[in-house]
């Protein structure tokens, strides 16, 4: 009874949850201060678009694969003559991503055929966001490829200096060139 | 002045539109209040503001396609949906999936039932007026989080399982990080415990408040922890298992009163329980492929499913009609956990205060992407 | 320059410009140091953006609320909802007059008489205070009734319902502490405490208990806060106040708080007295001016308060009335009568 009325007077229990906040007063804080300081997303992380326009052969899996269809393409065929005979080749005119839409789902990259992939979002930039969203989360083929007003990761180089799937850096490209110049 | 003093105070109810922005909502759910003073004396539910026509947009994407939707529908446990609809495509198409797959696709649900879970008791605090625990539940989501995008690269809406498995095997050393961080949990979760589970004040806000019995719970059709917290041991991943669950150890915690108190026990031992679920899984985690042997583009014979998972909120079901040799499903309706728990609410707050109807919000842990679908 | 015109009007004045001055900087740092200990509770950093670590946040915040635009809702009571910011501002700060911050000063052999640094030792200063303060409820129920809101009109309700009732075993807590020093002047209890060689915290700790629960009820600070409970009544009172208005309600719950921590300094803890006022080998303590002690132990109840909001869930309406009614009240009544008891048996 009178045990019950001291428990009740005596608030240990309310003691023990001012004992963990005044605990953490003086821990280490989580806080990441962001522009100065960035994390660094993981390898798989699905960030910005690549493209390679070499790459890519036409093949339209990744338009289709697109949930919600924000991957738009048109292409043409050229008619060209090699080695005297004719040969038919597509060459694409348009390849659009709009970019606000995306929801990053990633399966267009895992659509893709041709090896490494021509489309990938595993690039680690993020920071994407814009005053304006019609015109600059609209990327055509050449913005894909020269991310032209997007702020890349730093250390990522853009697709247009060799960025690849797996390569971030351009690191593999580079040495190629090194060696064809080599040789 | 001849009338006699109560009846002068007859007819004064007040309406009160609470939402759709409203701090404790929880998203953008509206709920009219008859109210006499504080005393709730009627409410009602009013959905729909975040509706997309999700179960529309199933009939028109290829099947591998829906996945990416089923994200959006619980916007807090991904892995969950994901992992809810592919069961009931496999259960359809007659896909068993390598055990690898499975063992995976257990340790990511039960990682985002705790990740959902500690959402729910931030949220659950913030609504008491308890600031504190949302910045410590979140700074360990964070890590479940971070998991998240090592293993798919993405941390919210993941995306991470196919049918017929899962798409990715484990990166290295995930395994070692998902260990260390399971060993440390229970003493953060002890830590919650101390703020919160023998404080008085929220003891005095939970206990007694909400209060649905059994047998009405059962009629209701509330699953998940709402219902455990009645004292009816329901959980899917025992009666109905599906991927790997009878394989492994775990128990059902259940309440006896089944009012808030109880239901804020039960998914606090859930967490714990998540945590043994996939410290066995990490444990055995076989070797071998993650993804069965399927068609690049599934086609479906004619027919239907219904398959369940045990969401973080309770039974997430998906029923899908198929025609012959159909890309997409001809019909897929979702049973969200989090809509027919909602059902509920104005049977557990009418005559309380109005205080209580955001511990019956908070305990009742609508999202409301599931609900409006 | 005739003595009484210096005295009387110059002295005064300058005394005012000065609380008041100091005061203002004081409150708006306030916010700045809430939001700093909150952050540190919660392991984040706080404002560390607006000037050297934050430290010009406060000023930030002020200019953004004065240029905000002021809006008054449609259906509101226009007289009233612009009265109800004064009502509630100028009693926070009208307490400041009898404050007794600390003994009177030379200021370091700058004044040629020593002058007490607070404004006026008014024989009825308790009394007062409790007046005064009682008049901000006021500015809480017009401010809530005006805004034509639902929401406002429930915060102004509880607030109403929540001030009156924990006033009463506030009431009492402080009586306990009359008891002991025989004087409603401030300044007398804290010479009280000094010539009784114990500040009156140790044999009033109930008392001290009860004033401070009550204090913190006062304020509508956590776990009181119902008023303004965010996730319920989204602002309370306050909801459809904007801009300087609501800088209004704002700064005087901080000034409230200081009330209520001013108060408890002097009433319990000795006010400007060094820790144990008497006992000759600790004079070195001395040293540190009377007023710092002052600030001190203020800056520390200040602590508890946010503290306390950075813990504790919120209690429901009808148990804050429990809580006031069933506990507070009898126990402070029981208290009055065992201080009065021991009074009694040692003043003979």
């Amino acid at each position: 009874m009178l045990g019950d009325f001291l428990a009740k007077l005596i608030p240990l229990d309310l003691f023990a949850g001012l004992g963990v906040t005044g605990g953490y007063l003086f821990r280490r804080k989580e806080t990441v201060q962001y522009p100065e300081h960035r994390l660094e997303p993981t390898d798989r992380f699905r960030g910005m678009f690549g493209y390679d326009l070499e790459r890519c052969i036409d093949c339209y899996l990744c338009a289709r694969a697109c949930p919600i269809d924000i991957i738009y393409i048109r292409d043409h065929t050229e008619v060209e003559e090699v080695d005297g005979k004719k040969k038919k080749k597509k060459v694409i005119d348009r390849y659009d991503i709009d970019v606000k839409r995306c929801m990053f789902c990633g399966l267009c990259e895992e659509a893709c055929p041709t090896e490494p992939k021509s489309i990938w979002l595993t690039t680690k930039s993020y920071e994407g966001a814009a005053y304006e969203r019609n015109e600059q989360l609209y990327f055509d083929k050449e913005r894909l490829m020269s991310w032209d007003g997007f702020l890349a990761f730093p250390g990522v180089v853009t697709p247009a200096e060799g960025q690849a799937p797996g390569d971030l850096k351009g690191e593999k490209r580079s040495e190629s060139v090194d060696e064809a110049e080599a040789s | 002045m001849s009338e006699p003093f109560e009846t002068l105070f007859e007819g004064e109810e007040m309406e009160l539109s609470f939402g759709p922005q409203h701090p404790s909502t929880h998203g953008v759910l509206r709920v009219m209040l008859k109210l006499d003073g504080e005393k709730i004396l009627d409410a009602k539910p009013i959905i729909g503001y975040l509706h997309r026509g999700t179960e529309k947009l199933f009939e028109k994407e290829p099947f591998p396609q829906c996945i990416p939707h089923t994200d959006r529908l619980d916007y807090v446990a991904a892995a969950t949906n994901n992992q809810g609809f592919v069961v009931a495509m496999e259960k359809l198409l007659g896909i068993t999936i390598p055990p690898r797959a499975a063992y995976i696709r257990m340790i990511l649900a039960e990682l985002q039932r705790i990740s959902s879970h500690l959402l729910w008791l931030a949220t659950h605090a913030i609504d008491l007026g308890a600031i504190t625990p949302f910045f410590y539940t979140f700074r360990e989501r964070e890590e479940i989080l971070d998991m998240f995008e090592a293993y798919c690269g993405a941390r919210l809406t993941l995306n991470t399982m196919k049918i017929g498995g899962v798409p990715f095997d484990l990166p290295d050393g995930w395994v070692e990080t998902c260990s260390d961080y399971i060993n440390r949990l229970p003493a953060h979760i002890a830590e919650y415990e101390t703020l919160l589970t023998g404080n008085r004040i929220w003891k005095k806000r939970t206990i007694g408040v909400g209060v649905i019995s059994a047998e009405e719970a059962i009629e209701w059709g509330l699953t998940g922890p709402p219902l455990r917290g009645s004292g009816v041991k329901w959980d899917i991943r025992k009666v109905f298992p599906y991927d790997r669950y009878d394989e492994i150890e775990f128990e059902i915690p259940i309440g006896k009163n089944g009012d808030t108190y109880d239901r804020y026990l039960v998914r606090m031992e859930e967490m714990r329980q998540s945590a043994r679920i996939v410290r066995q899984c990490l444990d055995r985690l076989p070797d071998g492929p993650v993804m069965a042997r399927v068609p690049k583009v599934i086609r479906a014979t004619e027919g239907m499913v219904y398959a369940s998972v045990e969401a973080p909120k309770g039974e997430l079901g998906y029923f899908i009609v198929t025609t012959e040799k159909a890309t997409e499903p001809y019909r897929c309706h979702v049973r969200p956990p989090s809509f027919i728990n909602l059902q509920a609410l104005p049977d557990m707050v009418r005559g309380r205060l109005v205080p209580d109807q955001e511990a019956v919000i908070g305990t009742l842990d609508i999202v409301l992407g599931e609900i409006d679908r | 320059m005739d003595q009484p015109l210096y005295q009387f009007i110059v002295i005064p004045l300058v005394k005012i410009v000065v609380i008041l001055g100091v005061l203002s900087l004081i409150v708006a740092y306030l916010t700045f140091f809430e939001r700093k200990v909150l952050a540190y509770i919660q392991v984040r950093l706080g404002p560390n953006r607006v000037g050297p670590r934050g430290w010009l946040q406060p000023v930030a915040d002020a200019l953004k609320l004065l240029v905000k635009e002021d809006l008054v809702p449609g259906g509101a009571q226009k007289f009233v909802f612009m009265l109800a910011p004064a009502l509630i501002i100028v009693p926070a700060f009208l307490v400041f007059a009898v404050i007794p911050f600390g003994p009177a000063t030379r200021l370091f052999g700058l004044l040629p008489e020593a002058i007490p640094p607070y404004l006026t030792d008014v024989n009825i200063a308790l009394l007062f205070v409790l007046g005064i303060s009682s008049i901000g409820v006021y500015g809480i129920i017009l401010g809530g009734w005006a805004s034509n809101n639902k929401f406002s009109l429930m915060g102004a309700l509880r607030s109403g319902a929540q001030m009156i009732s924990y006033e009463v075993p506030m009431g009492f807590a402080i009586i306990s502490v009359l008891l002991m020093a025989g004087s409603l002047s401030l300044v007398k209890i804290v010479e009280a405490q000094q010539s009784s060689h114990l500040w009156f915290i140790f044999p009033g700790l109930l008392g001290f208990g009860i004033y401070f629960i009550c204090g913190v009820a006062e304020t509508n600070r956590n776990p009181f806060d119902l008023p303004e409970a965010e996730s319920e009544l989204v602002a309370g009172f306050h909801t459809e106040y904007s801009g300087m208005k609501f800088a209004f309600f704002f700064l005087a719950e901080y000034t409230n708080m200081l009330v209520v921590s001013s108060l408890a300094t002097v009433l319990f803890l000795g006010g400007w007295l060094r820790p144990f006022p008497n006992v000759a080998w600790l004079g070195f303590l001395g040293i540190v001016p009377p007023f710092v002690w002052f600030a001190l132990k203020v800056a520390g109840f200040i602590f508890v308060y946010l503290w306390f909001r950075g813990t504790f869930p919120r209690y429901r309406f009808d148990q804050l009335m429990h809580v006031g009614w069933k506990w507070l009240l009898p126990l402070s009544l029981a208290n009055v009568l065992l201080v009065g008891l021991i009074v009694l048996l040692v003043k003979g």
